[in-house]
């Protein structure tokens, strides 16, 4: 019979926000350096509830030698880091999450089996494809949807009820679920 | 970016159904050239237009703003030069970077590069510059080499837009239907009519007569009143005029009746042979084409969408083309009688097609929304059903009560959408018609009572034209609500037609009809998102005859690799040689034929268990059947079955155990006789017992052929010639059993923490 050893349970390690110290390194990096000393190189961050608590429960990743991805820990919150430290997660939590976030729509059409969109957004005029299938269109919040283009680009509308009856009329006769 | 509006017109003779797509083709620049203020900054730092060996622009900047960032390449340097948009600027030495990839955070990626150790982010650009940036990677490893490289390899357009016309495609490397389409799509379906052809051309001479007979009832009605009942000159006419008049409408009704037949009859006949074609099509697709395609709508396609083919044809003999017919031979008779009249009949001919026109529009939508939510409860219902089990054992019946509300609420308010829309065109239609009537009781009436040349017989056979004009136009109107139905179905069964399968035999592919079971994978790199690989430079060797185990962790790329050994997909890069030869130089139908593969969950069809074994051979003898199962241990429990290798399963074969029916399945795989096995996770569902009874029949089944083992327990793999450790896509061990135990690495520890988990549950028991 082997020795039995303890099977332990995992569970998240939560960083506190006054022992980490995250700071810039060379080419835009972001480093950070746990109070046991231990440092990390290139470290990005992901939020667990990207909609619904978008700066809480921040994981901050990196690499390991073989190049796997690894969760270093979570911030609880970000408000309780200090000013600097939460400037560059906030960057972090922007160079991981895209979107152009749509405030009109000109148009939908379809044709050859897909949806094409005229639309206004946070980055200017924007005319994209889709394939009008459910799993390219789907709840973001409860009033939104998010839209994947054929490139796998993302559109966000955060609150159908604040287009234009017209528009909604518009996105509702394709994206009706 | 390029737009270009694009008309369609859907022409049916007499009437022209035409609808305006604004498309908006989205076209790769298929170069760029590197503008003044970089060049600029080039020279100032020693560059020169010659020295510049590759170029291309990243749209993003770090924090997600649109920019313009340039990303250049000489002989031993990477630059990064910002031309509009906030970005340091970049000089690497490309000696210096040890490895670029391409990382994808949500909704963007990353040009990455290995730099002391870590990576960093070089430039930042939305997922449609991800195939570029992929291919500039592979362009600067070459220039690393001091090969030759081009702008063009990364330039080539993204194979989600057709190169041709820049339209964006369904698919990556699909069938353009802008440049691929055969015409309209009406016209493709009156190609697939060409076998029936002769049917059609006694069809259409049945309706010309049957047209004929329908303009003779006016014109004796003409006669019948100006000469026998007004002016009394040939009363002893009227028994033949009413001889005729009853012969007329009897020929006629024989002839509908005889059309009506024929067109019932091709129509059946042409559903029956799309079916057959459409099966055997998707049978030639490969297995990508399933995983962006959901069961649920492609069984709708088979059901009512082939079915809209039986209804074109029906009513387009019996319906349309009639219609048409009579819509020419009236008129001609109306402008015969009075060209004057005639004219005011056409009035409300332009309204009748502006609401035509614009009920199309409204409707073509309507109409696949329709289809969705129908192709929506299919899908549910075949998921739920299937999974019946498990929504009992986790107490969700509610749950799925109440999803399936919520999509039938959507097919009832879709469906009453298009009926609403159809209650509101048709009564319109109807009041358009009858104005024009009017209009001709009102002048027709006058000019014979003014006695201008017009008499009353002539009005009265007018007036009948009039009506039997209107009706055929009517219906040819409300027409376009079924064409449009019918257009919707016959584009997402030409859509299937129209896609070519990724994995297609080179003309030239290679008959290998007795492999012997040599395989080998040279470097080889493949994703499913070619961005992302699951199997990463992966090389190793099997012997024919070996057994080799494949062990790892859930998602390592286990199954991925025999994936790639079946050939349901193609590497990425390096090369899988099967016996010598390149698989995608091998037939696909005898590497198939070759290779037996025994699935953790077998697949086993609605048939008698015998046919059920006998899937992949189906000459075997019953002898061979029972030699086959015995092997596989599956015969003692199916004799103590009622109706034993005749029991007749039921779906998915419920009513037997996992273990039984992996054992058929090795029974069936056994039959086959493959120089080249896989179990692919074949123990890893089956209780202890089973999985004992299933090893004993591997272990004959092993015997004389190159057998695969993908295994959790690894219990199952001491005796393998070889075991391979995957780990995140790369072979991380290999060696025997005993070699890889001395080695305490990966399969070590998986080794030691099966037999913790072995004697925890034996303490339990």
């Amino acid at each position: 019979m082997m020795e039995q050893e303890k099977i332990e349970k995992p569970e998240i390690v939560f960083l506190d926000p006054k022992k980490i110290k995250i700071f810039r390194g060379t080419f835009e990096t972001i480093h950070v350096m746990l109070e046991d000393g231990s440092l990390y190189r290139g470290v990005f961050a992901v939020a667990a509830f990207p909609v619904t608590q978008p700066n809480k429960y921040i994981s901050l990743f990196a690499y390991d030698e073989k190049d796997r991805e690894f969760e270093i820990g979570m911030i609880e919150d970000i408000e309780q880091l200090p000013e600097e430290s939460k400037k560059l997660i906030i960057e972090a939590l922007k160079r991981q999450y895209f979107s152009f976030e749509i405030l009109a729509i000109n148009s939908i059409k379809f044709a050859y089996g897909l949806l094409f969109f005229d639309v206004e957004t946070d980055k200017g005029p924007k005319q994209f494809s889709m394939r009008w299938e459910t799993r390219y269109a789907y709840d973001f919040g409860g009033k939104g949807k998010i839209l994947i283009d054929i490139f796998e680009d993302r559109y966000v509308i955060r609150d159908i009820s604040k287009l234009s009856r017209m528009e909604q009329e518009l996105f509702t006769r394709f994206i009706y679920w | 970016m390029r737009q270009g509006p694009r008309v369609l017109k859907f022409f049916l003779p007499g009437l022209i159904l035409m609808y305006k797509m604004e498309v908006t083709a989205e076209m790769e620049n298929s170069s760029q050239k590197i503008p003044e203020g970089v060049w600029a900054k080039l020279r100032e730092k020693g560059l020169s237009e010659s020295d510049i060996k590759l170029s291309t622009v990243a749209d993003l900047d770090f924090t997600g703003n649109p920019a313009e960032i340039w990303v250049i390449a000489s002989d031993k340097r990477l630059l990064i030069i910002p031309q509009k948009g906030m970005h340091e600027e970049f000089d690497l030495q490309l000696e210096k970077i040890k490895k670029l990839r391409i990382r994808a955070s949500i909704g963007s990626a990353y040009l990455q590069a290995k730099i002391d150790e870590f990576f960093i982010d070089i430039v930042r650009f939305t997922n449609g510059l991800r195939y570029k940036f992929s291919r500039f990677i592979v362009q600067l490893e070459l220039l690393k080499q001091g090969k030759p490289v081009s702008d063009e390899y990364i330039n080539e357009p993204h194979p989600m837009t057709c190169p041709v016309c820049g339209l964006p495609l369904q698919t990556e490397r699909a069938v353009c239907p802008r440049c691929a389409r055969q015409g309209p799509i009406l016209f493709r379906v009156i190609v697939l009519l060409e076998p029936y052809l002769h049917w059609v051309i006694i069809v259409l001479i049945l309706m010309f007569i049957s047209v004929g007979l329908n303009l003779v009832p006016p014109k004796l009605t003409q006669i019948l009143v100006d000469e026998v009942l007004t002016t009394r000159r040939h009363v002893d006419w009227l028994i033949w005029i009413v001889v005729a008049l009853v012969s007329a409408e009897l020929t006629r009704a024989l002839i509908n009746m005889v059309v009506g037949t024929l067109t019932t009859s091709v129509g059946t006949l042409i559903t029956f042979d799309l079916r057959k074609r459409l099966f055997r099509k998707l049978q030639e697709l490969s297995v990508d084409y399933y995983d962006q395609q959901s069961v649920g709508t492609l069984m709708t396609r088979f059901s009512s969408d082939v079915e809209a083919f039986h209804g074109f044809v029906t009513q387009a003999g019996q319906g349309f083309l009639l219609n048409l017919f009579l819509i020419a031979g009236i008129g001609l008779m109306l402008f015969f009688i009075n060209a004057r009249l005639a004219f005011y009949v056409l009035i409300p001919v332009p309204l009748v097609m502006f609401g035509t026109y614009f009920f199309w529009n409204r409707i073509y939508p309507m109409n696949f929304k329709l289809w969705d939510s129908q192709a929506k409860i299919s899908r549910f219902l075949n998921i739920v059903l299937s999974g019946i089990r498990v929504v009992k054992a986790f107490a969700q019946e509610e749950k799925e009560i109440r999803r399936f509300e919520s999509m039938a609420a959507n097919l009832r308010d879709s469906n009453r959408r298009v009926g609403i829309n159809v209650a509101k065109f048709n009564p319109m239609m109807t009041f358009l018609f009858s104005t024009g009537g009017l209009i001709v009781w009102y002048a027709g009436g006058k000019a014979v009572l003014e006695n201008q040349g017009f008499t009353l017989g002539q009005l009265m056979a007018f007036l009948s034209y009039t009506s039997m004009f209107y009706a055929p136009l009517s219906q040819m109107a409300l027409m376009s609500n079924w064409v449009s139905s019918f257009v919707t179905a016959s584009h997402r069964i030409f859509e299937i037609f129209d896609t070519e399968p990724q994995l297609k035999d080179s003309p030239n592919a290679i008959r290998m009809p007795h492999i012997k079971g040599h395989i080998k994978f040279e470097h080889v790199t493949f994703g499913y998102d070619p961005y992302q690989p699951i199997i990463k430079d992966v090389s190793f060797e099997i012997e024919p005859g070996q057994l080799v185990g494949i062990v790892g962790k859930s998602g390592s790329g286990k199954t991925t690799l025999v994936n790639l050994i079946c050939r349901f997909y193609d590497v990425q890069e390096g090369a899988i040689y099967i016996d010598g030869k390149d698989i995608r130089d091998i037939s696909s139908y005898d590497l198939r034929r070759q290779i037996g593969l025994v699935l953790q969950e077998p697949f086993l069809f609605r048939a008698s268990i015998a046919e059920n074994i006998l899937y992949g051979r189906p000459d075997a003898t019953f002898k061979e059947i029972l030699n086959a199962s015995k092997a596989a241990n599956c015969h003692d429990f199916i004799m103590k079955l009622p109706m034993g290798y005749d029991l007749y399963l039921r779906e998915h074969g419920a009513g037997i155990s996992g273990g039984e029916k992996q054992r058929i399945g090795i029974a069936r795989a056994l039959l086959c006789d493959p120089p080249i096995l896989i179990l692919d996770e074949a123990t890893s569902s089956v209780d202890t017992e089973s999985e004992k009874k299933i090893q004993d029949a591997l272990a004959i089944l092993c015997k004389n052929r190159t057998t695969i083992v993908v295994a959790h327990r690894l219990s199952t793999l001491k005796d393998a010639d070889k075991i391979l450790v995957v780990d995140n896509g790369r072979i991380v061990e290999s060696g025997n059993h005993h070699q890889l135990m001395e080695k305490k690495g990966i399969y070590y520890r998986l080794v030691m923490m099966q037999l913790k988990l072995t004697s925890i549950e034996t303490e339990v028991t």
